[in-house]
């Protein structure tokens, strides 16, 4: 039996990409607009009652040492709570399971989760390269965003046999999806051919390996369950949510073929929600490199751990297949503008639950959808938010 | 008369970059003959060669780190002008936390600063186990007729009282305060000689001649020689009726290491009985010893095969290295200043690479300073024990993108340690050949120069490929 305390009534995003013209503010705005002008019945923004933002990488230009309060300004609600929540990749997808959370608690009844981040407003070198430097001195010297998953991929690949074919075919795959997705940064298809001949970006990882950097935002509105229909008469509802933590450095892993985080934040959303993984009919995972998402899809259960590479390649996770996964074209082509990108999973899931993903579309067979996200220094924590249209 | 000092066993080692004189030279439109010198990669210097010859050292003779009395090491090139540098070596070998010493600087005088000193605090029984190093990585003006010479190594004696197999007996020292190769405060690079003709005749042949000729009436077997500029070696040997000294075959591979180049040259002669006369010159003075062994010293066997190690560079890469060709623009800080709280907490820990073993069951957790609970049971009980120095690579990647000051490609490998322990670390040289299964050993590096301060930690090397020496 799914908790289902807590619907969503509204979900929206802005187009995603390297977005120099617009503030913070502004995307944050865009992507309130967004959610608001999603609810079937109507919804009058000043109803919102709380607020939880997710924004990762809070050292913003001339933004030092705001938190989230930046943003029901930006959006027309100054005054109301608002807190920031920062927990690494899955900050957007835990600001959305604390949000639910303040929901069936009672305090509040109307509540906003939105995800906002600028990831190019500096220069890569200084934005996502500086945490070469950052960290532990020694232990994580050299340590960029690759690093924390190309080591799985060497593993993977020495234990299963798994190959850069099989790595290309997500992105390829995901790039498809993204085509399909007016929200996407990338619409383009590729080949796995270009994957593989795209430079090293962190061997065995190569650029069409890995997410591009995206600037954007999304949001989704809440509401208890029981008032649900004042606001539309195909409601979503929270079915049960997840979170795991795992030992932040890399030598600290036990194994290097899976992330610990995801399976345990996966075994406690299932448990919430009711329901296993072949009662999931579509999912958004962490698809940050290619690698990420197939074990993503072995962690999450949905494939035999060893077997995420062969499966990918066969189109077991495509649109049509098994259990189509990032239908919206995951991190890897629509972004990954990190506080915002659990927000923007969750709203694809939404869409799909609702019949609304237009030529993403997939058969919802069980009324059920996954979203995961996993990330932190040493892929330390893991979030796993699982949506229904079953009441 | 006291008593002689004894050497226990002596070790070497030189760095990773090696560039064909030729290759210089022709950068400035000159014909540069056909020899080679040794340069450091971007995350070695004095300190690290210095560690790695002293660990050689130790373990030739057989001396556990935690016995030796004292550190006496000599380098024109200190890491800090002024600063830690002699405790960060001391720690970094493990030394107990009470060992004495002292750093010699100042010349390429030095390294037979730090012997004799040594050597008369044997001979003073305040030391009853000495490390002596003489370490240099010499930086020469560039365009300068010295580049194409300057080198750099180093050399480790473990002395005692007693035991050994050779023993430090006569000295001269003759001072002549002239300038030949110097540097002011605050210059870099080194200056080369004003007038090559002047320095011969008027000051190098001199003074070599006059200690030289006290030590040839002992009858060396063998000698090792300055050779400041690739013939004048030769020309001192002529002058001195000796053979080839030992110490060209080490100006051969390495060029001129500085102030380790008098006792690194005489290393690999002590590899058989007999007396070998060694001559130390630099700063205005001139100072000759023999060594004379009875047996091989344990250790002077493999230090031709040592030397020999390393990797072909560009003259571009020795200099980039060298920090004399940088990037425009900006780098990267550190993300927590050498200065601050987390090394004074950690510094120990890192230099020694030291692992938090549980008392309750055994588990290895690094470092120890961020763990106050065991990883696998929450045990709170953590002895502090230094981690196995060996181990068999887990998982690996090669880091092709990073922002300066990193140089990619950079290795950086999952390594399970002999003990058990599990340590992720960078990996030295370029990656190839690097395999899952791949065995390699812990090595001290230079992990940065951040904020002028040099950063030390242990690297991963590759015991199979050569590439990555």
């Amino acid at each position: 039996m799914s908790w289902n305390k807590v619907a969503v009534v509204g979900a929206g995003l802005i187009k995603m990409g390297e977005l120099f013209d617009q503030s913070y503010e502004d995307m944050a705005a865009g992507a309130f607009r967004a959610a608001v002008a999603a609810v079937d019945k109507g919804f009058d923004p000043q109803s919102v009652e709380a607020a939880f933002v997710a924004t990762q990488r809070g050292t913003l230009w001339g933004q030092e040492g705001i938190g989230g309060n930046t943003v029901p300004s930006a959006i027309g609600l100054a005054g109301i709570p608002c807190t920031r929540i920062e927990n690494a990749c899955p900050s957007g997808s835990d600001a959305f399971r604390v949000g639910a959370m303040a929901v069936a608690s009672g305090v509040h009844d109307l509540v906003l989760v939105i995800g906002v981040e600028k990831m190019r407003d500096k220069s890569t070198e200084e934005g996502l390269l500086s945490r070469a430097a950052a960290g532990h001195p020694i232990l994580t010297r050299g340590e960029t965003a690759p690093v924390l998953f190309a080591p799985f991929a060497t593993r993977h690949m020495h234990e299963f046999g798994t190959t850069r074919e099989m790595l290309a075919s997500v992105a390829v795959k995901n790039h498809h999806n993204g085509s399909l997705d007016p929200y996407a940064h990338f619409q383009n298809e590729i080949t796995i051919e270009q994957v593989l001949a795209s430079p090293p970006v962190c061997s065995p990882l190569h650029l069409l390996d890995c997410c591009p950097q995206t600037d954007g935002a999304a949001a989704v509105l809440l509401a208890p369950a029981d008032r649900a229909d004042e606001f539309t008469d195909n409601p979503v509802f929270v079915a049960g949510f997840g979170v795991a933590t795992d030992h932040p450095y890399l030598h600290e892993k036990t194994n290097f073929v899976g992330l610990q985080a995801t399976v345990t934040a996966a075994e406690r959303a299932y448990a919430m929600a009711g329901v296993g993984p072949s009662d999931i009919d579509m999912c958004e995972v962490h698809d940050c490199f290619t690698i990420t998402e197939i074990l993503d899809i072995e962690d999450l259960g949905f494939f035999e751990k060893g077997k995420g590479g062969i499966a990918s390649l066969e189109g077991e996770t495509s649109l049509t297949g098994r259990i189509p996964v990032n239908t919206s074209g995951g991190l890897l082509a629509k972004g990954h503008p990190i506080g915002a990108t659990g927000i923007a999973q969750i709203t694809e899931c939404w869409w799909q639950l609702r019949g609304e993903a237009n030529d993403r579309q997939v058969a919802m067979r069980n009324g059920f959808a996954l979203q995961h996200n996993v990330g932190g220094r040493g892929s330390g924590v893991s979030v796993v938010n699982i949506l229904t249209n079953i009441r | 008369m006291t008593s002689p000092t004894r050497i226990l066993g002596l070790g070497s080692s030189a760095p990773s970059l090696r560039i064909a004189a030729a290759d210089i030279a022709a950068s400035w439109d000159r014909s540069g003959g056909r020899s080679q010198i040794a340069a450091c990669a971007p995350d070695e210097d004095t300190l690290t060669l210095a560690a790695a010859a002293a660990q050689a050292a130790l373990l030739a003779a057989g001396i556990d780190a935690s016995t030796v009395d004292g550190l006496w090491w000599g380098t024109t090139r200190p890491p800090f002008a002024e600063g830690p540098s002699h405790a960060v070596l001391a720690s970094s070998l493990s030394l107990s936390d009470h060992a004495g010493g002292a750093l010699f600087a100042g010349s390429t005088h030095a390294g037979m600063d730090a012997l004799l000193s040594a050597t008369d605090a044997v001979t003073a029984g305040s030391a009853r186990v000495a490390l002596v190093v003489a370490s240099d990585a010499l930086v020469p003006g560039l365009g300068t007729s010295f580049e194409t010479r300057c080198g750099a190594g180093a050399v480790a004696f473990v002395l005692a009282a007693s035991g050994g197999t050779a023993t430090i007996a006569a000295r001269v020292t003759r001072t002549h305060p002239l300038l030949d190769r110097y540097r002011g405060d605050n210059e870099s690079a080194t200056r080369d000689l004003y007038d090559p003709r002047l320095f011969r005749e008027e000051i190098f042949l001199p003074v070599i001649g006059e200690v030289g000729t006290h030590l040839a009436a002992l009858d060396p077997t063998a000698w090792s020689l300055p050779d400041p500029d690739g013939r004048l070696g030769a020309v001192a040997a002529k002058l001195l009726g000796a053979s080839t000294p030992s110490s060209a075959d080490v100006y051969g591979c390495i060029g001129d290491s500085g102030a380790a180049a008098a006792l690194l040259g005489a290393a690999p002669a002590l590899d058989v009985a007999g007396t070998v006369a060694v001559i130390a010159f630099g700063g205005g003075r001139t100072t000759g010893i023999t060594i004379s062994a009875e047996a091989p010293v344990p250790g002077a066997a493999a230090v031709l095969a040592t030397l020999a190690e390393g990797r072909p560079a560009t003259y571009a890469a020795l200099l980039r290295a060298r920090a004399q060709l940088v990037a425009s623009g900006e780098t990267i800080p550190m993300g927590v200043p050498p200065e601050s709280a987390l090394f004074a907490r950690g510094a120990t820990e890192m230099l020694q690479m030291l692992g938090g073993r549980c008392a309750d069951c055994g588990t290895i957790n690094t470092p120890p300073s961020i763990h106050p609970v065991c990883l696998s049971c929450g045990g709170s009980k953590l002895d502090a024990v230094p981690l196995a120095r060996h181990g068999i690579v887990h998982t690996f990647v090669i880091n092709q993108t990073m922002p300066a000051p990193f140089v990619a490609p950079l290795p950086i490998a999952v390594i399970d340690l002999d003990d058990g322990a599990r340590i992720m670390l960078q990996v030295v040289g370029d990656g190839t050949g690097l395999e899952i299964g791949t065995h390699v050993d812990l090595v001290l590096r230079r992990y940065a120069h951040e904020r002028g301060v040099p950063v030390y930690g242990w690297k991963a090397r590759s015991r199979t490929t050569g590439a990555s020496s």
